[in-house]
């Protein structure tokens, strides 16, 4: 059977064919795309006119992204900036202590099991610059009885109540560093790094659980098909380590429900430990046997570094504009070559987590010693993050042939950071060097890295073409791209870096008919417009998934 | 409490030669280690009692634990582990923050024993200049116990010299040992009492070093105290005690009840045990030749611990 949907205008991302009325679509297979006129040759049809006021993109390619998006808005969500959760509901940004209180005061009384640890995420301490340090002091307040464990967005720290601490008998005299302390030398409930917050080992195990679910899985898809995401990453997946995180994996995607196409990228390596390549990377060859339609491993990821707001990225001189240099290594450089090299010889895609450009200068080096003894045309190996890539790091990754796919909403969420903290002004402006990479020739995309940020195509699109920070600074006019270039960047050049560029990522014949169907065309409205474009859901493999609250029955 | 020591070094300094020799020579203990690749450590296989996915069995007691499904999970199999451990060890990669690692040795249940760093005597210098990772390398020396200063044969004198003048600059806290083949004992690694007779040290082919080079030996030192003394007391003694001392243990009646004392270089401990009622009443030091003055310590602990608290 035949349908061909119509729209008000089809933007194809094929450009030798680019835009269209009609798409012809028969088993998930597009058939043609073109006027009516030229599709009807290919037989009977069913005219589907959902979408006849519609503009209709290219499923979004999502090349990072991790299923902790959806672990955590399971839990209640405390982060700084408003999320949507897969349902359509909103979990709205906490913006003072006080407003923080209340939602946990609101979520307490949901609770019914007294005992039961009240655990939340998101919590963001950067935007809280100008006030006393979060601690458990503030958490007292919702509950004296209740334990509370408050995890933040970091990742690498926690805040908890008293009930808590002492739930998991943790008093002053533990000589753990990462436990925070007041001037008296008291506990303040703040807990740093993995040794602390383990010992609260209620609430961080809460935490670490809560994504290898399948309920993570579905609320994932479901924030995904509210974006228009029709192939998204899970970046950063353990299913290398072991079948436990593999089969709830294999058994959602089967679902013929379940709206998304998943790109697994499992981590190669625990970062700062070593691992034994050789085993994982058969692994990899072996599980790809277990690969269908909706769950992918197109290949392996790697992390190099930390995070620059962390301080932890490893960066190139001049270094840190403000605040203590912890940049560290994830790996042992004389490593990283023999750790590659396993995956690279079978031909398994790379994509390595660079924060700070010396990393990145690591990284390059590396694939360069790699590729003079294995040659491979066509790798693809991408920096992933590549936030403060250079000129030089640019012209070079062109003649490799590696890819960059830049965490351009950084810009908005971080930008103000950036500029006033981290890096100062000059590097700021040319963090994303999206435009830069495209002067230089190196495909590109951009990415949202979820749940560190919201999953959204079109807003880490309008990121890459605004450049705007909250408080209304523009980052690197230089630096800025065209809408088209920046929808070529979350579609088809997403789609490239994972070798899946002629499965998905643009609408042609022979492609999936894997479609974003938006309320407007992001290439024709105010630019500042482009992220609040309505995303009225998606189609993936001809089957139409609605958004949270649209009705296509 | 199980103590818990941290090994960590830089690529290439011995770390897995130390490992696999204690691992080897227990001396009695059954040690628990984490670690990061069985196959580097390159386990006899006569050795092997029992192995699967992530921990291995040795037929001496000791239980290696794999930490590619992460340290919390590693640890807590290792500690569950019946009977227990008697030391647990981590092995740190060669990029690992070691002091965030040692923090785990805080952990109700554990006490930290030290932190050992490894370093290659002859690159030591140049891998703290390094663009990648010259400040983990010095992060690792800032934050040692114990640095065991390996490959000595290969450097001149002069060089062994200037790394000592070195060192004391970039890791003033740490106590240094020099050695070859990674040779450290099990009392000055674990702080334990070697239950063999014989001190266990791997035999070296001195023939072919390029350069002399004498092993360390250390002394004993102990100080019977069949009464109680105050805390203050014992803080001021610990307070004065001589770099020479490398280790120092004991478990020692108090005004505030059984103290347990371990010293390991610049770091003392100081912690309550009020599980127990009376102990052995004694400490125990070692510390390198020929610097090592029992004398000394005999004077140090007549001026700090002779007197009987006045309950």
């Amino acid at each position: 059977m035949i349908t061909v949907f119509e729209a008000k205008h089809i933007i194809t991302m094929n450009p030798g064919n680019p835009f269209a009325t009609h798409i012809a679509v028969r088993d998930g297979i597009i058939l043609g795309v073109g006027p009516l006129e030229e599709l009807e040759g290919w037989g009977p049809y069913e005219l589907d006119r959902t979408f006849a006021d519609q503009v209709l993109v290219p499923g979004f390619v999502e090349a990072h992204a991790h299923v902790m998006a959806g672990g955590m808005l399971l839990l209640p969500f405390m982060g700084f900036f408003d999320r949507m959760r897969g349902d359509g509901t909103l979990a709205p940004g906490i913006k003072s202590y006080e407003a923080l209180i209340d939602a946990l005061r609101n979520e307490e009384s949901k609770l019914t099991d007294p005992n039961e640890p009240l655990v939340a995420v998101g919590f963001d301490p950067i935007y809280f610059a100008d006030q006393p340090r979060l601690s458990r002091h503030h958490l007292d307040q919702v509950s004296t009885t209740r334990p509370i464990f408050i995890y933040h967005a970091s990742g690498h720290l926690a805040t908890v109540n008293t009930a808590m601490l002492d739930a998991h008998h943790v008093t002053r005299d533990l000589e753990v560093e990462g436990l925070g302390r007041d001037a008296e030398g008291e506990l303040d409930g703040e807990l740093r790094e993995p040794p602390a917050m383990s010992l609260c080992r209620s609430g961080y195990s809460t935490v670490q659980r809560a994504n290898n679910t399948e309920e993570a899985m579905w609320e994932f898809a479901r924030q995904a098909t509210n974006c228009g995401i029709t192939t998204c990453t899970d970046l950063g997946g353990l299913s290398l380590l072991s079948d436990k995180f593999l089969e709830p994996w294999l058994s959602v995607t089967k679902s013929d429900h379940y709206p998304l196409r998943v790109a697994q990228y499992n981590i190669g390596a625990i970062p700062g430990s070593q691992a034994d390549c050789e085993a994982a990377a058969a692994r990899l060859i072996e599980i790809r046997r277990q690969a269908h339609e909706k769950l992918r491993f197109p290949g392996v990821k790697f992390i190099l570094d930390g995070s620059i707001q962390g301080f932890s990225a490893l960066l190139n001189s001049p270094g840190y504009f403000r605040g203590d240099d912890h940049g560290q290594l994830l790996v042992v450089p004389e490593q990283l070559k023999s750790m590659l090299m396993p995956f690279h010889s079978k031909g398994v895609n790379i994509h390595m987590h660079c924060n700070g450009n010396a990393t990145q200068e690591l990284a390059i080096q590396t694939l360069d010693a790699l590729l003079r003894e294995s040659p491979w045309f066509d790798h693809r190996h991408t920096i992933t993050h590549a936030q403060l890539t250079t000129q030089a790091q640019l012209r070079k990754m062109a003649k490799l042939g590696i890819c960059a796919n830049f965490f351009s909403n950084h810009l908005w969420y971080w930008g103000d950071q950036h500029y006033e903290i981290t890096v100062g002004p000059e590097r700021a402006h040319q963090l994303e060097p999206c435009a830069s990479a495209v002067r230089e020739g190196v495909p590109f995309s951009v990415h949202s890295d979820a749940g560190v940020t919201p999953l959204g195509s079109l807003h880490t699109l309008w990121c890459a073409v605004n450049r705007l920070t909250p408080s209304g600074r523009t980052l690197g006019e230089s630096e800025k791209i065209t809408a088209y270039q920046g929808l070529k960047a979350v579609t088809i050049d997403a789609a490239y870096q994972m070798h899946l560029d002629h499965e998905i990522g643009s609408l042609e014949a022979g492609k999936k008919a894997d479609i974003a169907v938006l309320a407007e065309n992001p290439l024709t409205v105010d630019p500042h417009h482009i992220r609040d474009i309505q995303v009225l859901g998606t189609v993936l493999a001809g089957q139409k998934f609605p958004a949270a609250g649209v009705d296509w029955s | 409490m199980t103590p818990y020591t941290v090994i960590g070094g830089y690529l290439g300094a011995g770390k897995t030669t130390l490992i696999r020799h204690l691992l080897e020579h227990p001396e009695g203990q059954r040690l628990g280690l984490l670690i990061n690749d069985f196959g580097a450590i390159n386990i006899d296989a006569a050795l092997i009692s029992n192995a699967n996915h992530n921990t291995v069995e040795l037929t001496n007691g000791c239980i290696c634990c794999s930490l590619s499904d992460g340290f919390d999970e590693a640890l807590s199999t290792l500690l569950d582990f019946n009977p227990r451990p008697d030391h647990v060890l981590v092995e740190a990669s060669g990029v690992a923050d070691v002091r965030t690692l040692a923090q785990y040795g805080h952990h109700p249940g554990l006490s930290l024993s030290g932190i050992i760093v490894v370093i290659d005597s002859e690159t030591i210098c140049q891998q703290a200049e390094d663009r990648y990772v010259g400040n983990t390398v010095l992060r690792h020396l800032l934050a040692a116990d114990l640095i065991l200063a390996n490959k000595q044969d290969l450097i001149s004198e002069q060089e062994r010299k200037d790394l000592g003048l070195w060192l004391s600059e970039k890791s003033p806290q740490s106590l240094i040992w020099p050695a070859q083949q990674a040779a450290l004992p099990i009392e000055i690694a674990l702080g334990v009492e070697s239950r063999a007779q014989e001190q266990s040290m791997p035999q070296l082919d001195h023939a072919s070093s390029e350069h002399a080079f004498a092993h360390p030996t250390f002394a004993r030192w102990v100080w019977q105290m069949p009464y109680a003394v105050t805390r203050q007391a014992l803080e001021g003694f610990l307070d004065h005690l001589p770099s020479s001392v490398i280790r120092l243990k004991g478990l020692i009646d108090s005004d505030q009840g059984v103290l347990e004392i371990q010293v390991v270089g610049a770091r003392h401990t100081l912690r309550k045990r009020s599980e127990i009622q009376h102990e052995g009443q004694q400490l125990v030091a070692i510390g390198l030749n020929p610097h090592f003055d029992a004398e000394s310590l005999d004077r140090l602990a007549n001026d700090w611990l002779a007197s009987i608290t006045q309950a």
